[in-house]
């Protein structure tokens, strides 16, 4: 029973994580049609920048609340732009081009991302600081806590709640659903669609930012290539829940999250990887486009 | 009358049948390597190009093949040349019993069902199921082709070897697209509907180019693991099947030449540029945005349009 | 076995809820041209879409000689002699006009399962004799000399053509047209009254939904009326033209048009 609440916890954790990374993925599907294959490495990234704003801005010791603040907000807002960037880039000129077109860029850019970290902070592992987050532990009837557990669970949660109603209750949220749902005839209405994609990777890039945050200071240690295996299991759960749908991706990283702590806790590590890619196989037999995706009849 | 792609061809098929007697024995191994990752990324172009299903996990079917040779020649001691027909059929039956119930998924769910296959296939390596596969480091030893008492052991056997099989692979993909079961395919990938409404078995004819796919893709693996007399599991992993799909993209999805210079460009310029150990995959991926953006069919597309002679007669 | 070669009854169909069809009867006999007409959003093309098995309706049955075909797939149906156009043009847009009339042959053609593989001599003959079958069809649509241009860079007229072409090319029984005039021309319009004529003197049964009223009363033998999935009206042209409830379905349609 232990083991099963602490793995609860540290599913659910992990799950925050994946569902943070797979609405970056979700989001641009729903209004590109792409999988933006790149945005794996943009996580990793996301870690390597905090750790040199860290660095730059309190050197090596200071911890408070406000170096925590400021190296989020920093870091957010410097992948962001580095989104959009990618987004100009090597999306935009392709946005007519067969689809798969833009999947070679993206794993193109993929490969510029993860190669410039290299290049930057070297092919080794690096150590986040220790001190970022106070090492408080709880534990409540035998299941441990960490205080950087309860942060990742707070601040996902605030902030994909906080997605969900910016998405349903504003002026840009329906915008960005109606041209998801239709591009031509959002252009016609008047909405600025290279406005909404530019929004779009820049919520998708912050939420990626705040993920590889909380992954360097869960896990302590980063290195160049991680992007590959976050990316892939977020995008298995945005594909899970549905890949396109905002609350799909939400659910699809937590019951991810939750199934690969359970299956590592009881099962086995060395098959972790095939339990997913079964548990996904066996959802879209039953649910070919996802737990949350709709199946449209195509109007012929 | 002969035109100017043929000459290409012909010019081409020349030049690679005398290589080896002009390059060193490492160039001779990649110049291998090339011929034999040309036949994977063909048979992976008759799932993707063709076809037109998103597939991102070639390699396991190339993984099959090799594997197949190994196993049976490195643990039951079955020479090469047993292997060969086990080494096509074992692909073909998986790709059938895997991809069967999923055919049906949309392009997105598949690509990644593909990658889940593959990546399912590379821990049932690692973790060295029934002690066969010898888990993360592979199989090695593995014997080389002996037929009535002659060994072709050399470099250069391995090369004219793999020069067969790819002239085998592009005999079936010339019979393939001007038959019946080519079109289809393009029919398929062009528009789903009409071609259902044709009277074209979506199903039948995507599984079709799933298992031809597979069954050449492990012949190129059998022709693998003898070139390398070894096989382990990262040769076959998920970043190895993007370059095959990659490949495909960049060189022209459903073109022969198209996915040849693909091949080309993935495979042999990287090791043209091993000095710059560092930045080339920083150069790559930037080169892969920029082909993509500035010929977003590939760099030698596919032209349609091969039609018989007579029915050309009226075009103006 | 009844002298009628298609036979609908109470069909209906639902699109989250919303009834598209809703409870619709119809019988075709062999060798005529039925026309279907009805406002916009009517249903029309939906009731093709169930007949050629892309949709299913849920209630109701679907016989084509006798035999329950609703909800087969699409590729049987064809498979059964029953070919269709589009509304909105579905050509293979970057190939060739011989190789999208090609497409028709698929369900003719006799290749075996290697021949995918390996060429046979029996191959070779049913190749050429399916490219003389293309080569056929081009010379009776006027298409000869677009042979080898991709279909999407013709213009309409031609598009709906080749539409046509690719259906024939298989030897329907039934020929499914969904508004074969719709952006022709009047001279391209005539011009397909005559095609469809020569069709039906093939011995092709077809059915047509059109909104060209000249034509569809000129060529039909018979017609079903449909306003909001609901047959209004059948008959006769003569009769289908006067009746006041079609009459009436037409003007209330209108009427919204220019409210608009
Ligand atoms: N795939 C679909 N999903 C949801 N609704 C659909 C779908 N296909 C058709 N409809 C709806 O069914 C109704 C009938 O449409 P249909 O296309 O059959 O009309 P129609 O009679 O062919 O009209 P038109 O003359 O404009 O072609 C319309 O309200 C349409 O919006
Ligand atoms: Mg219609």
């Amino acid at each position: 029973m232990d083991i099963f609440l602490q793995q609860m916890v540290n599913g659910l954790t992990i799950g925050s994580l994946y569902a943070l990374v797979a609405l970056g993925y979700t989001m641009v599907y729903g209004v590109m049609r792409l999988i933006n294959f790149a945005h794996g490495d943009l996580v990793a990234f996301s870690a390597f920048i905090g750790l040199s704003v860290y660095a730059q801005i309190f050197g090596e010791s200071v911890t408070s609340l406000i170096a925590v603040i400021t190296v989020f907000v920093f870091t957010a807002a410097i992948v962001a732009f580095v989104g959009v960037l990618l987004e100009r880039l090597a999306y935009r000129p392709l946005r007519t081009a067969p689809r798969l077109s833009a999947v070679v860029s993206a794993l193109g850019a993929g490969l510029v991302i993860q190669n410039s970290v290299m290049l930057i902070w070297g092919p080794n592992m690096k150590i986040f600081p220790s001190n970022l987050f106070p090492a408080t532990i709880w534990e409540i009837g035998g299941i441990v806590i960490t205080f950087t557990q309860v942060m990742i669970l707070g601040l996902s949660s605030v902030l994909m709640v906080g997605l969900y109603f910016f998405i349903h209750q504003t002026k840009i949220g329906t915008a960005i659903r109606a041209v998801a749902i239709d591009q031509d005839a959002a252009k016609l209405m008047g909405i600025n669609v290279n406005r909404i994609v530019m929004i779009i990777f820049i919520i998708g890039s912050s939420l990626g930012a705040v993920a590889g945050l909380f992954i360097g200071t869960y896990y302590r240690g980063v290195t160049f290539d991680m992007g590959w295996m976050y990316g892939l299991n977020a995008f298995v759960a945005a594909i899970m829940g549905g890949i396109g749908n905002i609350p799909g991706a939400m659910l699809g990283g937590l019951l991810l999250g939750l199934f690969n702590a359970m299956i590592t806790g009881y099962i086995s590590t060395q098959w972790a990887e095939t339990f997913t890619f079964v548990l996904l196989i066996a959802i879209l037999v039953f649910r070919p486009t996802g737990i949350l995706g709709e199946t449209v009849a195509e109007k012929v | 009358m002969m035109n100017k792609t043929s000459l290409i061809a012909i010019a081409l098929l020349v030049f690679m049948g005398f290589f080896p007697l002009f390059v060193d024995s490492a160039w001779l191994a990649v110049g291998t390597t090339f011929l034999v990752f040309s036949v994977v990324a063909l048979s992976q172009d008759i799932i993707l190009g063709r076809a037109g299903v998103f597939h991102m996990g070639h390699a396991m079917f190339f993984g099959l093949g090799a594997y197949t040779t190994a196993i049976l020649n490195v643990n039951f001691g079955l020479p090469i040349l047993a292997t060969w027909a086990p080494a096509v059929l074992v692909p073909m039956l998986v790709a059938f019993v895997m991809v069967a119930p999923i055919i049906h998924l949309r392009g997105d769910y598949l690509l990644v069902a593909t990658i889940g296959f593959n990546i399912i296939f590379i821990q049932v390596l690692e973790n060295d199921i029934f002690g066969l596969t010898g888990g993360p480091n592979g199989l090695f030893g593995i014997d080389v082709v002996r037929v009535l008492g002659f060994d072709f052991s050399s470099q250069t056997h391995m090369y004219y070897m793999a020069f067969i099989l790819l002239g085998i692979t592009l005999f079936i993909m010339r019979n393939l697209d001007k038959s019946k079961f080519g079109r289809a395919m393009f029919y398929i990938h062009k528009d789903e509907i009409a071609a259902q409404s044709m009277g074209i078995n979506v199903r039948y004819f995507k599984l079709y180019a799933f298992i031809l796919g597979a069954g050449i893709a492990g012949a190129a693996g059998s022709m693998f693991s003898v070139q390398y007399s070894a096989v382990s599991p990262e040769a076959f992993n998920v970043t190895q099947s993007i370059m095959f799909f990659t490949i495909v993209l960049v060189g022209g999805s459903a073109s022969l030449p198209g996915v040849l210079i693909g091949t080309f460009v993935m495979f042999v310029l990287p090791e043209m540029f091993r000095e710059f150990e560092t930045a080339r995959y920083l150069v790559f991926g930037v080169a892969m945005i920029l082909t993509m953006i500035l010929r977003p069919r590939g760099i030698w597309p596919v032209r349609f349009g091969n039609i018989p002679d007579f029915l050309k007669k009226g075009v103006k | 076995m009844s002298e009628y070669i298609l036979e609908i009854s109470h069909v209906s169909k639902y699109f989250q809820g919303l009834v598209a069809i809703n409870d619709l009867s119809m019988k075709v006999k062999k060798g005529q041209i039925y026309g279907i007409i009805g406002p916009n959003g009517a249903g029309k093309t939906t009731l093709f879409n169930c007949i050629t098995g892309i949709y299913r309706p849920e209630i109701g049955q679907i016989l084509w000689k006798g035999k329950d075909i609703k909800g087969s797939n699409p590729y049987k149906i064809a498979e059964l002699g029953i070919l269709r156009t589009f509304q909105t043009i579905r050509l293979f847009a970057e190939m060739s006009v011989a190789e999208n009339i090609m497409s028709g042959r698929h369900i003719k053609s006799k290749q075996r399962w290697y021949n995918g593989v390996i060429p046979t001599p029996a191959y070779v003959r049913d190749e050429k004799a399916n490219w003389e079958k293309v080569g056929e069809l081009m010379d009776f649509f006027n298409l000869t000399e677009y042979a080898t241009i991709p279909a999407g860079d013709l213009s309409y007229g031609i598009q709906r053509r080749i539409e046509m072409a690719r259906a024939l090319a298989a030897e329907p029984e039934l020929l499914i047209l969904d508004e074969p005039a719709a952006g022709l021309n009047e001279n391209e319009t005539l011009e397909l009254t005559q095609t469809i004529r020569k069709i039906q003197e093939m011995g092709v049964t077809i059915m047509m939904i059109e909104h060209d009223m000249e034509m569809v009363m000129s060529l039909s033998e018979y017609i079903t009326v449909i306003n909001f999935g609901a047959k209004i009206s059948e008959g006769v042209p003569s009769f289908v033209q006067d009746d006041p409830v079609v009459i009436e379905a037409y003007i209330g349609s209108d009427e919204e048009d220019e409210d608009e």
